[in-house]
């Protein structure tokens, strides 16, 4: 968890105004956290192109559709040799021309680079969103409300029941229920889509009482409602094996984090001068805690764009995470370019609002004095 | 009170008897499909799709499985049924350089063609069928598809090629071991040395399916005669660029697994020798290291362009080219995979043999529930609207043709068993060949003549004039007139422009038929906006052969259609479809293509895919997204202006009465149905979910024909056959033999029979003689003379029964051991 830092002026130095203070840590931090999105970004276009080797097997790939495009095509195989030949060149030609690999891949990924950071996201090369547009725009647009909406409310679903059980049990420590977390927090070794088969196979194969995956009975209901009712009855698969695939290690880690804040010095000095233990609870350990609980909380929010692969495909989910790992299969680079920027602008944004957040909640945080309390 | 009860027994009969009648008319009387809709959800797990089926969820899956244990599990169940195809198959590319890589000390043994051959005896297909593939594939040594008609018409020589080269590891080794002391490399401690280091074999091996384990077996093989193997594993990505981009010569690999597929009963199959073994099949760099021998070049290249007079020319062409290819072996065809389309049992379904249930024409026009009319069928695909639907550049993903085929019609239909067009909306068709082309006919829809020339009139279009927006005729462009091979007379139904409606409520006009030929023309024109360069290639290979065609009569429809392309089947020149508007990628009523037009025209969105990337701008997708604002735009437009295509040349077939009629119909079908898919098929779009990926179709109750008439197509009508005779013949003496072909227990009907022969090999396997078996009653009967027994050596023979079917085109095999005894 990440954990609040405090930023120092030079001892001896000459003491800024506050606001100048607070400025001038800001910028700092805006620009290392715009070179860390422009090292990470272009290192992506990189890998996502293999340093440029994936120009070679798109280039094959395109070989290998006209072979087999001219292989099933009777009337093609019937034309004489050299027309043929001349027709699956020009059809190798326009794919290359349509795809970009006329251009040498160094100058296309500066491209990339620079229409990514100003968020063109532009056109993707091979994919197409769900209702047919080429824009990457819209393959994100199209996939993120069912994204957010299963991954969301798992995400907040489980953050506030792991943070309330966890002080529960933290108030228990050693009572059975806590010996009974702590047993079954291994079982959170195995991932969302394994609980998902299991569930599937009793509650929709066995039992037959929800559906086998999906977003909406098909067809889709008329109403409103009852379209709303019918997505709910679908998302309780999915929740249930998120919830199962974390929930007992979350609420461990959380009470086991409470309990060392419970053992502090001030704690101690709070409960020995007699101030009551709701009080003690949430002001000498909910607060000093709450940086680590926001920055996981915010994490968690922007991870849930990012959605689940596995689990989407088990339930046939339409996420992005499908999505993205369609794009990573037919190596889109404009797609997987603009998912990857959307994500590290959203994760700085956080970052630097988590900085901020940290001084507003946080007493102990104070900037550019050296520590001073 | 016993009156009161007669009386209502009375009264019941009566309204039995009366209803009955009634009944069993609106049944007679129902039009299109059997089912009052399809709903299409996605599903790409074959397990899950099992279960789903299992638990009723689903009714049928439009995928394939060919995982031996899912397989087994569909055709145990009792809930469901299921249908097997056969258009997958695999090989081992070799590499024909060398035998020395240049530039390397690295030996080739592959450019060796007597070692390319000996791994036919190396390699046991049966093995790769029945144990790697658990059953669920077809051994297969030539280039031919075991399911397809050409080798129904070959299947003695098949059979006898097989037989030659059936698994022999013993004699692979004798040859290999032969042919690579010949190359100077040396045998020591069990492994093949040259020039003093081992020989290694870079083996390619795909990993997506069961190539993987086929390419383990095979290497164990070639390490168990001697050579080192280098095993890379890869998907597509990672081998292609080595095996079919880069220059062979190079030597960076030896053999590859190769993966085929065929979507559709291909009737002829004879280019593949000139496509898979000759540097004329494609530019590749692999393909032009190609070096077969004289003989076999010159043949491929004969089948390929028909050089041939008659069918008995070409079997005995074709007869030749199996064995060289065979002797040639770039490619050693290993097997062919049964894939299995598994769907409810309460469900009827037609499949094809090549293309399965998604690759299927008729299941719109056939699936239904048993006993019953009515009911919502739910169907699971793989994917659903991966990709935009336009009739002219949508996706051409298989599984969003299966949904989109059950949208439109066709002048005539592929047979799903074997291949031959049946009519739809064609009455007959009048075909004439040019003197000496071997084209015969099976269907009597269908006349066939012979002319010693055929030429082009001259008034049949030849071309399109962008500017002017006029057809070119062949006096303008050919005034010293032109020739054609083949001229079809195309005789549709009478009654097809009061019959055939558009789903939107509109009746097809001959604008849309000739919308369709202007646009062929338009869209290679550089100066026009409707240009495509990456319709050029085909557009171009169309010229090739194309001659011309003219309207002989508009109302009722007869067309004639001029070309130098031809085919052995008269059925398949018929070029109905070229009358008929349904594009590439759906059907086109003038008045939705009309949209795409002015939208592309103006530069707001593009048909196809290339022209969208070059233009920086949307693909036109007629169901779903953000082009169907900017079709809202152009239809408003369009009706405002009463807006007719190409106005100067269709205005004398699209009066502006019937414009006004198409515009005001078509605002409501969008209103209604959220789309512009407009189509003539069994089913029209309901409604699409594009996200939740969801289709629903719904019964076309306009469309004009019966349910009943495809209800003749079931199950392939593949025969049984077995043969019964003497476990002992004495040679010089007459033996006769019982062939039995029957279908499901009843004997096969012998008018549906083309043939039944028969192979006699002697106990070294050699063809002793072959003929064909004669009907007797209701067996078919062998008699092998004293002369052809005496010719037979001592031991075990073996009799081959071959029977090929008119009504599928898979055949049948059976055998029958019998001992020769030496005569006394």
């Amino acid at each position: 968890m990440a954990q609040a830092v405090a930023v120092t002026a030079p001892r001896g130095g000459v003491r800024q105004h506050p606001a100048a203070r607070v400025l001038l840590y800001a910028v700092t931090r805006l620009v290392a956290l715009l070179t860390a999105v422009v090292v990470g970004v272009y290192l992506t276009i990189l890998v996502a192109n293999m340093g440029g080797y994936v120009d070679q097997i798109k280039r094959a790939e395109i070989r290998e559709q006209v072979a087999l495009a001219v292989s099933l095509n009777e009337q093609m195989q019937r034309l004489p040799a050299d027309v043929r030949e001349r027709v699956a060149e020009q059809m190798i030609r326009n794919e290359e021309r349509r795809l970009g690999l006329d251009r040498p891949f160094l100058s296309r990924s500066v491209g990339y680079l620079r229409d990514a950071l100003l968020l063109r996201l532009g056109f993707a090369e091979r994919m197409t969103s769900d209702t047919g547009s080429r824009l990457v725009r819209q393959i994100i647009l199209d996939r993120l409300p069912a994204t957010l909406l299963l991954f969301l409310s798992a995400q907040l679903l489980l953050f506030f029941a792991s943070v309330a059980a966890a002080l529960a049990l933290s108030r228990r420590y050693g009572s059975p229920a806590d010996r009974l977390v702590v047993a079954l927090a291994p079982t959170s070794a195995a991932p969302a889509w394994f609980y998902g088969i299991f569930l599937i196979l009793v509650f929709a194969a066995g039992l037959r009482w929800l559906p086998f995956g999906g977003m909406v009975d098909a067809p889709p209901p008329e109403g409103k409602l009852a379209y709303a009712a019918s997505v709910l009855k679908h998302m309780v698969l999915p929740l249930a094996s998120l919830a199962l695939s974390s929930i007992f290690l979350s609420v461990y880690a959380w009470r086991t984090f409470f309990l060392i804040f419970s053992s502090e010095d001030y704690v101690e000095l709070a409960r020995a001068k007699g101030l009551p233990g709701r009080l003690v609870e949430r002001r000498y350990i909910l607060r000093p805690a709450l940086p680590t609980i926001l920055t996981s909380f915010a994490l968690g929010l922007i991870g849930a764009w990012t959605g689940a692969i596995v689990l989407e495909t088990v339930f046939n989910w339409p996420g992005l995470g499908r999505a993205l790992y369609q794009a990573v299969g037919l190596y889109d680079t404009p797609v997987i370019v603009g998912s990857t920027i959307l994500y590290a602008y959203l994760l700085a944004v956080t970052v630097f609002a988590l900085d901020i957040v940290y001084a507003v909640v946080d007493p102990r945080v104070k900037v550019g004095l050296g520590g001073e309390r | 009170m016993r009156r009161t009860w007669r009386g209502k027994v009375w009264a019941l009969t009566w309204v039995v008897l009366l209803a009955l009648p009634a009944a069993a008319g609106a049944q007679a009387q129902r039009v299109g499909a059997w089912v009052d809709g399809v709903v299409a959800v996605e599903e790409p797990s074959d397990a899950a799709a099992v279960r789903r089926l299992e638990a009723n969820d689903l009714h049928a899956w439009f995928s394939a499985t060919a995982n031996p244990e899912i397989a087994s599990r569909i055709r145990q169940s009792r809930a469901l049924r299921s249908a097997v195809s056969y258009g997958l198959y695999h090989e081992l590319t070799f590499n024909p350089v060398g035998p020395v890589f240049p530039g390397t000390e690295r030996l080739n043994p592959f450019a060796v063609p007597r070692i390319r051959e000996a791994m036919n005896w190396l390699v046991d297909r049966r093995h790769i069928a029945q144990e790697i593939m658990g059953g669920m594939g077809v051994p297969r040594w030539l280039p031919i598809n075991t399911a397809f008609p050409d080798y129904a018409r070959l299947a003695d020589v098949a059979r006898r090629l097989e037989i030659r080269y059936r698994h022999d590891p013993e004699r692979a080794r004798s040859v290999i071991t032969e042919e690579m002391q010949k190359l100077g490399a040396t045998l020591v401690g069990g492994r093949w040395q040259f020039r003093g280091r081992p020989v290694s074999i870079t083996f390619l091996i795909r990993v997506e399916d069961e190539r993987r384990q086929i390419g383990d077996y095979v290497a164990g093989l070639l390490e168990g005669l001697g050579f080192v193997v280098e095993r890379r594993y890869g998907r597509a990505a990672d081998l292609n660029p080595l095996w079919i981009v880069q220059d062979p010569a190079e030597g960076r690999w030896h053999v590859y697994t190769g993966g085929w597929i065929s979507t559709v009963i291909s009737r002829d199959q004879a280019g593949n020798f000139d496509f898979f073994y000759t540097k004329r099949g494609l530019a590749r760099p692999l393909w032009q290291a190609y070096r077969p021998s004289p003989e076999f070049d010159r043949l491929a290249d004969r089948l390929n362009k028909r050089d041939f007079r008659s069918v008995g020319e070409r079997a005995r062409l074709m007869a030749r080219a199996l064995e060289m290819a065979l002797q040639d072996s770039v490619r050693l065809w290993l097997v062919e995979r049964q894939s299995v389309w598994p769907w409810r049992a309460e469900l009827e379904l037609v499949g094809d043999l090549a293309g399965g249930l998604s690759g299927s024409f008729f299941w719109p026009y056939t699936v239904r529930f048993r006993g019953r009319a009515g009911g919502v069928v739910r169907i699971g695909v793989p994917s659903i609207l991966p990709e935009p639907w336009n009739p002219i550049g949508g996706s051409n993903w298989i599984f969003d043709t299966t949904l989109y085929r059950a949208t439109q019609d066709y002048p005539l239909i592929a047979n799903p068993h074997t291949g031959l067009p049946e009519r739809q909306r064609v009455e007959r068709v009048e075909i004439t060949v040019k003197q000496g082309l071997p084209v015969t006919k099976s269907s009597d829809w269908v006349q066939l003549r012979f002319a010693p020339t055929i030429r082009v009139p001259e008034d049949a279009i030849i071309g399109w004039d962008s500017r002017a927006q006029r057809f070119v005729t062949v006096r303008e462009k050919h005034p010293q007139g032109l020739e054609a091979l083949v001229k079809s007379t195309v005789y549709f139904e009478r009654d097809l422009f009061r019959k055939v409606q558009w789903h939107d409520g509109n009746r097809l006009s001959l604008g849309d038929i000739l919308l369709s030929w202007i646009l062929t023309f338009e869209r290679a024109d550089e100066q026009s906006p409707l240009f495509d360069r990456s319709y050029v290639p085909s557009f171009q290979s169309f010229l090739e052969t194309f001659r011309g065609f003219r309207i002989v009569s508009e109302d009722p429809l007869v067309a004639e259609f001029y070309s130098t392309s031809w085919t052995m089947d008269a059925e398949l020149m018929t070029a109905a479809g070229s009358f008929w508007p349904v594009y590439g990628f759906g059907p086109g009523p003038w008045h939705t293509v009309a949209l795409g037009i002015r939208a592309e025209a103006a530069g707001r969105a593009a048909f196809t895919a290339a022209k969208a990337s070059e233009k920086k701008v949307e693909r036109l997708n007629y169901v779903a997204g953000p082009t169907l604002a900017i079709l809202d735009r152009e239809l408003e437009a369009a009706r405002a202006e009463n807006y007719i295509p190409f106005e100067r040349a269709l205005g004398r077939w699209i009066k502006p009465e019937e414009a006004r009629q198409r515009w005001r119909l078509l605002a409501a079908w969008r209103a209604g149905r959220g789309h512009y898919w407009v189509g003539m098929g069994p089913f029209l779009l309901q409604r699409v979910s594009p996200v939740e990926k969801i289709v629903e179709l719904r019964r076309f109750g306009r469309f004009p024909d019966p349910a009943t008439k495809w209800l003749r197509f079931g199950e392939p009508r593949l025969a049984s056959v077995s043969v019964a005779g003497p476990r002992q013949v004495t040679a010089g003496s007459e033996a006769a033999f019982e062939i039995r072909v029957s279908e499901g227990g009843k004997p096969y009907p012998p008018q549906d029979l083309q043939e039944v022969k028969y192979l006699l090999f002697n106990a070294r396997n050699e063809l002793v003689a072959q003929g064909r078996a004669q009907l007797v009653g209701e067996v078919w009967r062998v008699v092998l003379s004293r002369e052809v027994t005496s010719r037979l050596t001592p031991g075990s023979n073996r009799l081959e029964a071959v029977v090929v079917s008119k009504v599928v085109s898979v055949p049948s095999f059976a055998s029958l051991t019998f001992t020769s005894l030496p005569a006394r």
